[in-house]
This record gives structure tokens, sequence and C-alpha cells, in this order.
């Protein structure tokens, strides 16, 4: 729950700087004025006066308090709005709601990332929060694809941890241009070519729809069990308490119990790819 | 240019073959070589032979009407491709470019489909296995496919 007592006020964070990722997606450095922290995976409303708020997962470490970065893609009235913002404006944040990765059980595992799009913004705080606990784990694996080279974002994060030990990162692309002389496919594809120890390992999936349905059959394929796969269902969150009823997927509401589920846990809901 | 066993257990698609079937593939194959824009083969070739990337880097994709290429994707070191020819009507789907040098494992379909004749164990795992690269290739092109209907 949120620290602050009126859970439905925001608090204040100057927008400190804007960081064009993509040519759609920008991450927007936050500086709360109140004590703020949250757990990787959890997701916060970031509200602009006047505009509306929208549902985002932090894309910073949750070990640095002091500030917070949340990465946007711009898709509809307020995250366009958002994305015209400068330095030195106000936002608004509430929660941190949801209950995250728990990055406890995967002490001791392999952890394979399969991200998608601007699903490599939650998995990027998630990735910084493996790195500080690296001891603990055997290997972490990340597979992105964008749908283009200009569409990747965080470009230097996938140097970073391929020169960091037990981390190894691989990118694909749907479309490549001239330039681009890395893997050409979608982002399943650089699952073939992976050394994992399934038995040992958990998979994490975090991207577009259709490639969170596509990950997971073939995560299924390669030997994975249903409960050894956690998926992002960052869905029509709205209120972030379980009481507006837009996330509601079958028993759960996905801003309360999630918005990171074992496949096992809703793996039989007909909503789960829509 | 000589391969021995010990460089196919090195290469991820003979994973779980025994010696003896490895020696198989060794009767049957010869490594090729190619340079950058080689072309491997053309949609609608007639394939004779069922290919593995041993090094480098191989684009995969499909002509329109008009003969431009479409890129669909690339290929991985240690996978199969050319399915095609072991099945009739052993005609390519799609066409294959070397996008930097390349090296590549080609079996011979015809004597590739004898030896199954002759040695079902080894047929039945063989063909598992390309059944399996079609399969991915399958799903990923559903993939594919999806996203470009949901833009």
């Amino acid at each position: 729950m949120p620290d602050n007592k009126n859970i439905y006020k925001p608090i204040r964070a100057r927008l400190n700087d804007v960081i064009e990722e993509s040519p759609s997606i920008k991450t927007f450095v936050l500086i709360p004025e109140d004590k703020f922290s949250f757990k990787t995976g959890q997701f916060i409303e970031l509200s602009v006066d006047g505009i509306g708020e929208a549902p985002f997962t932090p894309s910073s470490s949750p070990l640095i308090t002091e500030k917070l970065e949340v990465t946007v893609m711009k898709t509809g009235y307020v995250t366009e709005y958002m994305h015209m913002l400068k330095p030195g404006v106000f936002m608004g944040i509430r929660g941190p709601y949801g209950s995250g990765y728990p990055v406890e059980t995967f002490f001791g595992k392999e952890v394979l990332i399969l991200g998608g799009g601007c699903g490599l913004a939650p998995i990027r705080s998630l990735l910084y929060t493996l790195e500080s606990i690296k001891e603990k784990l055997e290997k972490v694996i990340l597979c992105y694809g964008s749908k283009t080279p200009s569409d990747c974002i965080y470009k230097p994060l996938f140097d970073r941890l391929n020169n960091t030990e037990k981390f190894e990162a691989y990118r694909t692309v749907d479309k490549a241009d001239e330039e681009w002389n890395g893997a050409v496919g979608v982002a399943t594809m650089l699952l073939n070519n992976i050394k994992i120890n399934i038995k040992n390992s958990v998979a994490v999936v975090c991207g577009p729809p259709v490639m969170m349905k596509f990950g997971t059959i073939r995560l299924l394929e390669m030997g994975y069990r249903d409960d050894q796969i956690y998926l992002s269902m960052e869905k029509n969150m709205s209120c972030g308490l379980g009481k507006c009823g837009h996330c509601m997927m079958g028993e759960y509401f996905v801003c309360r119990d999630g918005p990171v589920f074992t496949y096992k846990e809703i793996k039989h809901n007909p909503e789960i790819w829509k | 240019m000589k391969i021995t066993i010990e460089d196919l257990k090195n290469v991820s698609f003979f994973d779980d073959y025994t010696d003896d079937q490895l020696k198989i593939f060794i009767e049957i194959s010869s490594i090729k070589e190619f340079k950058v824009k080689d072309v491997l083969f053309e949609q609608y070739d007639e394939l004779k032979e069922i290919y593995v990337l041993l090094s480098g880097c191989l684009s995969l994709g499909i002509s329109i009407a008009n003969e431009k290429r479409i890129r669909l994707g690339t290929l991985e070191v240690g996978h199969l491709f050319s399915w095609s020819a072991v099945f009739s009507p052993y005609i390519s789907t799609a066409w294959v470019i070397a996008s930097c040098p390349t090296k590549v494992l080609a079996i011979d379909a015809k004597k590739l489909n004898d030896e199954f004749d002759k040695n079902c164990a080894f047929g039945f795992k063989t063909m598992s296995k390309i059944a399996q690269t079609i399969s991915h290739r399958l799903s990923d092109t559903r993939f594919q496919l999806m996203n470009q209907l949901t833009i």
C-alpha cells in the first residue's frame, strides 16, 4: 500500500529530465517530494494536473529512492500530453501498487527474461534488482525484440549486461534497416539458441499481448512448467486499488493481485491474452 | 574441407546423436562456404541439399510479385534450414542469402532419405528435429502475422 495516508492523493514529483528512448518512447526522470519506494514489478499511477493519470511500472532501480524513472510510450491522450512535458514541471505519483516480482524465489536459479517493445521498461527495473543480487543467481539471460532498430529502447543496456558477469543479452528486430547487422525475426526466435538449465530456472515475460502469448507457448514447448513462468499483465489498470473493476481478469484484479502472475495462476482465464 | 564427429558435437542441431549417427551425416555431407551477398538458393528453387549453419550469418525471406525481396528473419548458428529438400515437391519456400562470410554443412537430401529407409531410428530422430524446426518457423510466422494485424 502507498506510504501516504490518503490513498487517492498523489505525491508531487518534479520532472527532472526527459530522455528520448525511441521516436514514440520517452523516459521521465522524477524527483518525488516525499519519501517514495517500490518493489520491482510494482506499478504506479502517474498523473498530469488537469489531464489525467495512467499506470506505469517504474523502469528505474528500486534501490535508488531519491529519483524515479518511468518510461512512457505515446499511445493515448495522457501519454501524448506527457510527451510534450519539459523538465521543471510537476507530476503526481500514486502507489506503488500490486505485488511485483517475487525475486526471493529466483535465488539459486537461472532467470530467462523475454521482453518486447516497451515491455523492457519493467524488465529494466527487474534487471537492476537482479544485478544487485547476482551472487545469489546462477545466470540471467535477456531476449528482447523490437519492431525496428530505432524502436529499441535502452540501447546501452545490452552492452552493459553482456559485460556483466552471469548476464547475457540478445536483441532482435522484426524489420531491419540498412545499418542493422544483428538478428532479424520475432523475439521468440532468440530462444532457439540460448543455453539454459530449464529445470533450475524461471522465465519472465513482459511485452505486447501477442508476444506474451507466443512467448509463453514457446517457453512451455521448451519444457517450462506453468508455475515457472511469470507474466507481467499490465493491462487496463485504472484505480490501482481493486475498486473500479477495469482490470478484472477472472477472479483477479490485475492492479491488486498482480500485475505479476505465474502462468499457472491465470492460464484458465479466457481474457489472458486480450 | 573435412568435418569430424567432434566438430558436429559442437553444433546444436546434432545434440543427442550417437557417434554412429554422426558418422552417417559426415558420409553424406560436405562443407560449403559463401561470401557476403551470395545466394544459397532462391524461393521456388528445387532443393537437393539440407543445410545446417556452422558459422556466419544468413538472411531468410520471400520475394513478392515485383521481385522485391522481403527479409523475414535471420538464421542462427547450429540451426537447420532448407528443409524442403527432404519433402516432396522439394521446392524451397523462401530464399536464403549470406549477409556475412558463412560456412554451412550441406547434407545430400536424397542420400539422407535413403538413410532414413535403412535406419528408422535415425530417420525418426532426424525427422522429429526437422518437424520441430518447421513448427518453430510456423509459430514465428504466426507471431509476425499477429504483430502486423495488431499494429
